[in-house]
Formats: C-alpha cells, sequence, structure tokens
C-alpha cells in the first residue's frame, strides 16, 4: 500500500524520518513522488515577494489610519452609557419622589376625610408648646374647626392621623409604602456610596 | 489631577487627561497587552499593530494576487476587518494567525471576482516604481523575475483552500495546526491540501 498524502509532507518535511517508512525502500513510485514534493516545495519557497519601497510602509499605515479614523466609534454605546447612568439615576430617583407625591396629592380627599378626627386622643407625652397654636392665623371657618379639634394633638399624634401637610417631604416620606421606601433607600444608598468615593 | 480623574471615565476620555508620565510604552507590550490597549481605545495602539504586521500581511496578499496594487488595497481592507472585530478577538489564537486567516479571506474573496493570473504579466507602472529591486543586476532579475511570475501564475491556479495552505505553510512558517486554526480545518485535512497543492503545482508548471 503506497503513502498518504499525511505521510509524504511529514517525510518531505523531515518530521519523520524515511527510515521509519520501510515501504519506501521498495516502491519506486513512492521514493518518485516524494522527491516532487520536495521539488515542489523548493520551487515554491525560491519565490520572493518583491520589497517595496521603503515609504510604501508608512503610506499603508497612513492610509490605514485614515480608514481607520472614519470608521464610527468601536464601543460608543457603552462608554456614552458608563457616562450618562449618574445622572439617569439621579433624575430616576427625583422622578420617584415626585411620582410619590404627586400620587399623595391627588388621592381622593375622602381618604382624609374619612379619618376618625373624633377619636384621635392627644398624647400626654408631646404637648405643643402653648404659644404655637394651630388655630393661631386661620381665618376659614372650616380650618378653624380642625384647628379647634387638633389644638391639643402632640406632632406624632398629628402625623399618625395623616395631618401632615400634603406636598411636604415630611408628608411624601411618612406616606410611602414598604416597597416604595426600600427603593428610595436603595437609591439614595447608591447615590452616597458613589459620592463617597 | 489627570491620575485622580482618570479612574472614572471612560478610557477614551482619560486618554485626554494623560501626561507624558503616564503614558505606556505600547511598543513595548506583547500583542495580548495591545490588543487590549485598542479595544479600550488607546490612540496609537492600533497603529502600532498595523507597524508589526503590515509587512507579513501585505506578503500574503501579494502571494494571493501577485501584484503590489492589489496587495496594497487587500492590506488596508485586511487591517480595517481586523479593527472593526478586535472587541471579538478572544485571543484564542496568536494575533498573527488571526490577522493571516482575515487576509486568506478577504484575498480569497477577492481573487474569487477578479483572476489573479492576468497580474503576473500586467503589472501597473506604477505599483512597479514602489518595487524596491535596485540591488539586482538586470540579467538576474530578468531570470528572478521570469521564474517567480511562472511559479506565482501556477499558484494562483490552484484552488483556493490548497493555494492558501501552501503560502501559509511556505511564506509564513505557520504550524499545520495553525493553518488549521487558520482555515476551519482539520491538520489531516491541511497536510493532505498541501500535499496536493505541491502536486498540482507541478503539474501546472510542468504544462507550460
Amino acid at each position: 500500500m503506497h503513502l498518504t498524502p499525511e505521510q509524504f509532507v511529514d517525510l518531505a518535511e523531515g518530521t519523520t524520518p524515511e527510515s521509519s517508512t520501510p515501504h519506501l525502500a521498495s516502491c519506486e513510485a513512492c521514493r518518485r513522488q516524494l522527491a516532487d514534493v520536495r521539488a515542489m516545495m523548493t520551487a515554491a519557497a525560491d519565490v520572493d515577494v518583491p520589497e517595496p519601497s521603503p515609504l510604501f510602509w508608512e503610506h499603508l499605515s497612513a492610509r490605514v489610519s485614515e480608514a481607520v479614523a472614519a470608521e464610527p466609534p468601536q464601543s460608543g454605546w457603552n462608554w456614552w452609557l458608563r457616562a450618562a447612568m449618574p445622572f439617569a439615576l439621579a433624575t430616576a430617583a427625583a422622578l420617584l419622589i415626585a411620582f410619590v407625591m404627586v400620587g399623595r396629592l391627588v388621592a381622593p380627599a375622602e381618604q382624609h376625610a374619612a379619618l376618625p378626627v373624633a377619636s384621635v386622643a392627644p398624647p400626654p407625652a408631646q404637648k405643643l408648646p402653648a404659644d404655637t397654636t394651630l388655630a393661631a392665623d386661620v381665618t376659614d371657618p372650616s380650618l378653624g374647626l380642625v384647628a379647634d379639634l387638633t389644638q391639643d394633638m402632640g406632632w406624632d399624634a398629628a402625623r399618625e392621623a395623616g395631618l401632615a401637610p400634603r406636598g411636604s417631604a415630611d408628608h411624601a416620606v411618612t406616606h410611602l409604602t414598604e416597597g416604595e421606601l426600600r427603593q428610595l433607600r436603595d437609591l439614595l444608598q447608591e447615590e452616597m456610596t458613589k459620592s463617597s468615593d | 489631577m489627570a491620575s485622580s480623574l482618570a479612574w472614572s471615565l471612560p478610557r477614551q476620555w482619560s486618554g485626554l487627561l494623560m501626561t507624558e508620565t503616564d503614558a505606556r510604552p505600547l511598543a513595548r507590550l506583547d500583542d495580548a497587552a495591545l490588543v487590549a490597549e485598542c479595544v479600550a481605545g488607546t490612540p496609537g495602539a492600533f497603529d502600532l499593530v498595523v507597524e508589526r504586521y503590515r509587512r507579513s500581511v501585505y506578503q500574503i496578499c501579494y502571494r494571493f494576487v501577485g501584484n503590489h496594487e492589489d496587495a496594497s488595497d487587500l492590506s488596508q481592507e485586511v487591517f480595517l476587518r481586523a479593527f472593526r472585530g478586535l472587541k471579538n478577538f478572544r485571543g484564542q489564537a496568536a494575533l498573527s494567525t488571526w490577522l493571516y486567516r482575515i487576509g486568506v479571506n478577504v484575498c480569497l474573496n477577492r481573487v474569487s471576482t477578479k483572476k489573479a493570473l492576468d497580474s503576473t504579466t500586467g503589472e501597473p507602472i506604477d505599483a512597479m516604481d514602489l518595487v524596491d529591486a535596485r540591488h539586482d543586476s538586470p540579467a538576474d532579475r530578468l531570470m528572478r523575475e521570469e521564474r517567480g511570475a511562472q511559479v506565482r501564475a501556477a499558484i494562483a491556479q490552484l484552488p483556493d483552500k490548497q493555494r492558501a495552505t501552501l503560502i501559509l505553510r511556505t511564506y509564513h512558517e505557520m504550524s499545520h495546526q495553525e493553518i488549521a486554526d487558520a482555515l476551519g480545518s482539520s491538520v489531516g485535512a491541511v497536510k493532505a491540501n498541501f500535499f496536493h497543492a505541491l502536486a498540482n503545482l507541478k503539474k501546472i508548471l510542468e504544462g507550460r
């Protein structure tokens, strides 16, 4: 059986010694074929690529450089996103707070009207200072009624009764749900971590 | 100041803040580190890749198409494609092997649409001006060119895979395994292609 193409290549390149292929000694056709392979390897190797002028290499580099410069930025989205991320997070936090506050402002008035105002008992420990009467500057009669009812109420009791001024940060924060609070806490923590870095 | 700000900025921006003392000597980086700098957008990094491999890429292209003008255009195309694909280069193969693979693909695409054989006798005058043959005597040059043209023409007639294998093995000293990686085939197939390329080369040259 004659040698395979792989065997010819290994023999021609010297990877395999001829002594390890006994078939060669007895096969004239394979010996001739091996000689042809070696001759063609030499003929091909003798062909040089004409060396371009030394100026050519700089010319080629300049052409490539121009072509590359004309390409759109490789990872434009990535670095724009990285740069914009802090602003995006801050905006998201502000929007979340605004959303929560607006939600509370437009909540049905009945929610507050139905509050059991009469049953709110003023806690004995935290009384308002004597000169801080809620009715002091009230001219609206309905507000006057509320002022009368809450005259002896402390700050904590007023908060529990939902009387923190709507639209205030105090009101917004004290009326957040558990989920909203967790989300706000995470966002604030993230921002504070970044600014402390 | 530059170094204190640079950490938080994208690499493209931090490059603008780099001082002379901050600048890393790109020329000392190995290929893998240089590729990383290219991907990070470091100015000058890709220029250095071109500088390192322009000669071998040009030679591959020349051996495929047989003339300076096309080889020059193809070399540019190879580097442009390499630039576009750098972010996907994972370093499984050597940078040179990866570039040669691109080179072979670019050349095969071009050769399939244009007969390279014609170029052996019809080299443009302006391209010949760029070839440096000042050290040969006219007779030597003529004989060398004659023989070289015959063999190049014969190589140009080989089937694509055989030609690519012959070029990468003979002129770029790539191992059979590297050629297999570059061409997406097996070592056995590469050896078989090489053998048949040489056998066909003989037939073509004898038929002239």
